[in-house]
């Protein structure tokens, strides 16, 4: 009892930060109606500052730093800190968030993965990747309770963070300030009509945010050492919390936050029993937030409050696709030309490039035409890849058959994280396929006794004696191997366009422009989902096979969730509508040809992920159709332009033509 | 009665927490004729039209054509043949209007999925679209994106989509709401094509001088309740009927 007692507290370390980052969470959204996902990153900087701050004495900014010679005190270190995340609260608001208030869901979602990107970046860059200590000033001791003795730290440290808590539940309750952000969330003129602008709540909530995520990083990390990757993704977790208090309730998320965090740290103390399998003793703490949202869904029942569901939400276009065989076979011969011509590591970026454009693909089919969102593409790849592991290896699964079975196991997958999407969307969808993407990235790939920490082997493809392997000898990219990519990323890319220009296709779009209107159409619009949500997975599934194939062993570090959100980004990057925008993020994916080119060439390889978000941020905000369909958009223009021109010189019989309503 | 074809509602109620929306709420619809339902504005018209198509929880029952469909899923409803449209149009306004009617009439699922991958596309079912569209008067504006379309095509394109691949009854949302007088008394006649070819036709409108032309019978509701059912001639005199709209003063010029 004794033990359960002590690691229940010593689980309160956890709870705080989820506490601290979950309060920030529900006053962003209290204020804005958005979520912001690199609410942790935020945080992680500012702790950042104080760690440098408190062991070299120098104050780190994005750009530039300041030697202050000795390390200041414990106190200014803190003032300075918490200024620099009120200060990065603002910049996030009046750069990221205000910009995107008017957008779809999908591009408030993309601005806000695209800070954490950006963010997480920076705090890479400028403080290096390694854990830094971070100072304890919480006078430390133990009281002894049930024979086991209790750190007080932990106790102290909740405290505070609960009192933080406490004071945002007084803010939006009791002040006029804070019962106008509570209004401005249900309808933005009401704030008005109180005389306070919108966009100064929100800048202050996003400021308030920052300040309490930061306390709670601070004072958490001085447990743990400070690790940018670990805590800019506590967010997940703290946003499972937030979704359990239903958006709204501080005192439900302050409960909801402790009890995560004591669970988790409990799990710690069951998995070490001698009775408990052996395979599930790393990963589970990390499947139990997405279990608990799931469970809370499910039994509640109801939908999740959703902040302007009456309004019309803004997707980009989708040009249904046509099967155009001059142009198909004329990329296609470009593709294998270009390969042919490349050798070493160029093509091998080429051929990354090729596998990225499908999981590009992966996010056109189930965010561009089903306007489902979801973060967990990358475990869908992931799982087809593990599995492949065993099936080439283990069971001696001959090539075209292991790829299309792990690809129908990710499938299979892809259909169980859909299971969500039948009672919330948006970006609530996103929060939960995130929760499931850390949940499979820590129980499967990062369990060793699952995934084997020496990698997972990968048996070479061939096909009738033909050898697909792509290393021999010295040759670590050969020809044979980049071919069979780029021959079954043409079937794939083919079988999309069958799927976009029939049936299916129109029903996808059709529940993506209105679901009632869908359903009072015949539309079963929950298979619709399932299946979208499974042709979705099953393409992520052959990319991650041809991702295996392509390193030649499995390694987990290709499907992180990390990785997942920067495909995310280039997938909206590219433009998230179309196969052209797939094919442009593939070209800029991570470890995609442009990723070489920029190490090879100008030697700019460690900012690849900063440009990436920075890039991001304003593609969400300026041009939400993303690479290819502003070049689209260019094309038509023109086009539009020279029919007009020879409109113009046309006897005047054209002008009833010119006088039809032109489509955009 | 032997004769069950058509539409059964038997008291509909609804629910919204302690309000009542619809309180026994009956009503029938048989093939060919034009029933209309109206009543002055939060009579609770729209939501009748819900709990009949599945989209609102309700108690009561439901028969079409003899089969109970009130414990069916709204898609289910549609293709056991109710069908409706809706008070703001709800079309899909990034599909054009033909792409907007072959929603209505292909069914979405796995075998459509294989059909698309590895079949023909089909052009059957082009036909169907096309004499829907014919019926409407809309077959200028097939390739047209839907939000492009003027409000009045905007609403035939959702009456069209309704009736698109045959339905035994058509429930109609306000389809006259935002049209001029011409366009109104247009909608009428095509109205009546509709349910001169087959089905069952519910219409609900605030146009009174529509519904009582054009209507074979009349329900009105008030505050949930249903206050008269008949001869839409002995609605215009019925007493309650007419304290109902002068309830309201802004309808009072309609009637």
């Amino acid at each position: 009892m004794g033990t359960v007692l002590q690691f229940v507290v010593l689980g309160l370390g956890l709870g705080a930060v989820y506490i601290g980052l979950g309060s920030g969470l529900l006053l962003v959204h209290r204020a804005t109606g958005m979520i912001n996902f690199a609410q942790g990153a935020i945080a992680t900087w500012g702790a950042y500052v104080f760690a440098e701050l408190r062991n070299t004495g120098t104050l780190v900014f994005p750009i530039g730093s300041v030697d202050l010679g000795e390390p200041p005190s414990t106190a200014t270190s803190l003032v300075i800190a918490l200024a620099t995340a009120i200060a990065l609260g603002f910049a996030v608001h009046y750069l990221a968030f205000r910009p995107v208030r008017q957008n779809s869901v999908l591009a408030q979602v993309v601005v806000s993965v695209a800070l954490l990107i950006t963010i997480q970046a920076l705090v890479v860059l400028r403080f290096g990747p390694n854990k830094v200590d971070v100072e304890s000033f919480v006078p430390g001791g133990t009281v002894t309770v049930l024979g086991a003795s209790i750190p007080t730290r932990e106790l102290l440290i909740a405290l505070v963070v609960v009192v933080l808590a406490a004071l945002v539940w007084c803010y939006l309750r009791f002040t006029r300030i804070g019962i106008a952000t509570r209004a401005a969330s249900e309808n933005e003129r009401a704030a008005v009509l109180m005389g306070f602008s919108p966009s100064w709540l929100a800048a202050i909530a996003q400021a308030g945010a920052a300040f309490v995520g930061t306390v709670a990083v601070i004072l958490a990390s001085s447990l743990t050492g400070l690790n940018a990757d670990y805590f800019g993704l506590l967010v997940i977790p703290a946003l499972a919390v937030l979704l359990v208090a239903r958006l709204e309730s501080i005192p439900i998320l302050v409960v909801a936050a402790i009890g995560l965090g004591s669970f988790q740290s409990l799990i710690g103390l069951l998995v070490t029993q001698p009775w408990w399998p052996v395979w599930a003793q790393s990963g589970l703490d990390q499947v139990i937030p997405f279990a608990v949202v799931m469970v809370i869904l499910f039994v509640t029942g109801n939908r999740l409050p959703t902040r302007g569901s009456t309004q019309q939400i803004r997707l980009p276009d989708v040009p249904i696709p046509r099967m155009r065989p001059v142009v198909a076979i004329g990329l296609l011969v470009a593709a294998g030309v270009a390969l042919a011509l490349t050798e070493g590591t160029i093509r091998f970026g080429l051929t990354t490039s090729l596998i990225l454009s499908l999981l590009a693909l992966s996010y056109v089919v189930l965010t561009g035409y089903l306007g489902q969102i979801s973060l967990a593409q990358s475990a869908f790849a992931g799982a087809a890849g593990f599995v492949l592991s065993k099936a080439s290896v283990d069971w001696g699964v001959p090539f075209p058959v292991s790829m299309i079975l792990c690809a129908l196991l990710a499938t299979a997958l892809g259909m169980l994280v859909a299971l969500p999407a039948f009672r919330i969307r948006g970006a609530q969808l996103a929060i939960v396929t995130l929760a499931a993407g850390l949940g499979i990235e820590r129980f499967i790939f990062n369990n060793y006794s699952l995934s084997p920490p020496e990698g997972n082997p990968i048996a070479d493809a061939s096909l009738f004696g033909l050898d697909l392997a792509v290393r021999e000898g010295r040759d670590l990219s050969r020809l044979s191997f980049s071919l069979m990519v780029l021959v079954i990323v043409a079937i794939v890319v083919w079988i999309f366009v069958r799927v976009a220009s029939g049936d299916m296709g129109r029903a996808f779009l059709a529940v993506r422009a209105n679901e009632r209107a869908a359903e009072s159409s015949g539309i079963n619009v929950r298979r619709t989902k399932v299946i979208g949500f499974a042709l979705s997975a099953f393409i992520a599934g052959i990319a991650g096979c041809l991702i295996g194939f392509s390193r030649g062993q499995l390694s987990a570090e290709s499907f992180t969730v990390m990785a997942g959100l920067q495909l995310l980004a280039v997938a909206y990057l590219g433009g998230i509508t179309t196969i052209g925008g797939s094919l442009v993020a593939g070209l800029i994916g991570p470890l995609g040809i442009s990723y070489v080119l920029m190490r090879g060439f100008l030697d700019l390889g460690e900012y690849y992920e900063l440009v990436l978000g920075l890039a991001l941020i304003l593609t969400a905000i300026l041009n939400p159709v993303g690479i290819a369909g502003a070049t689209h958009h260019q094309i038509e223009f023109i086009r539009r332009k020279l029919a007009r021109r020879r409109a113009d010189a046309a006897p005047p019989v054209d002008v009833a033509l010119r006088e039809e309503p032109t489509r955009v | 009665m032997s004769d069950t074809h058509g539409l059964y509602a038997r008291e509909l109620t609804v629910r919204y927490g302690g309000l009542v929306a619809n309180s026994a709420v009956s009503i029938t619809v048989r093939p060919g004729e034009i029933v209309g339902l109206i009543g002055p504005n939060g009579a609770g018209k729209t939501t009748f039209v819900d709990a009949l198509t599945g989209f609102t929880p309700m108690t009561g029952e439901i028969t079409l054509d003899g089969r109970a469909i009130d414990a069916l899923p709204p898609h289910e409803r549609r293709a056991a043949g109710l069908s409706r449209t809706w008070q703001s149009g709800e079309l899909f306004g990034n599909l054009s209007t033909t792409e907007n009617l072959l929603v209505a009439t292909r069914r979405a699922g796995w075998t459509a999925l294989a059909r698309d991958v590895f079949g023909r596309h089909r052009r059957t079912g082009r036909e169907v679209v096309d004499a829907a569209l014919e019926m409407v008067g809309l077959v200028d504006v097939a390739d047209t994106l839907a939000r492009d379309l003027s409000l009045g095509q905007q609403k035939l394109v959702g009456v069209a989509r309704a009736a698109a691949g045959g339905c035994t009854v058509l429930l109609l949302d306000e389809p006259a709401a935002g049209l001029d007088s011409m366009e109104s008394r247009a909608l009428a006649l095509r109205l009546r094509s509709i349910a001169d070819a087959g089905p069952g036709i519910l219409l609900i409108d605030h146009d009174m001088s529509l519904v009582l032309n054009v209507c074979d019978r009349v329900t009105v509701l008030e505050f949930g309740k249903q206050i008269f059912t008949g001869d839409p001639g002995a609605a215009r005199s019925d007493p309650r009927v007419v304290a109902a709209y002068l309830g309201t003063p802004t309808e009072v010029g309609h009637v």
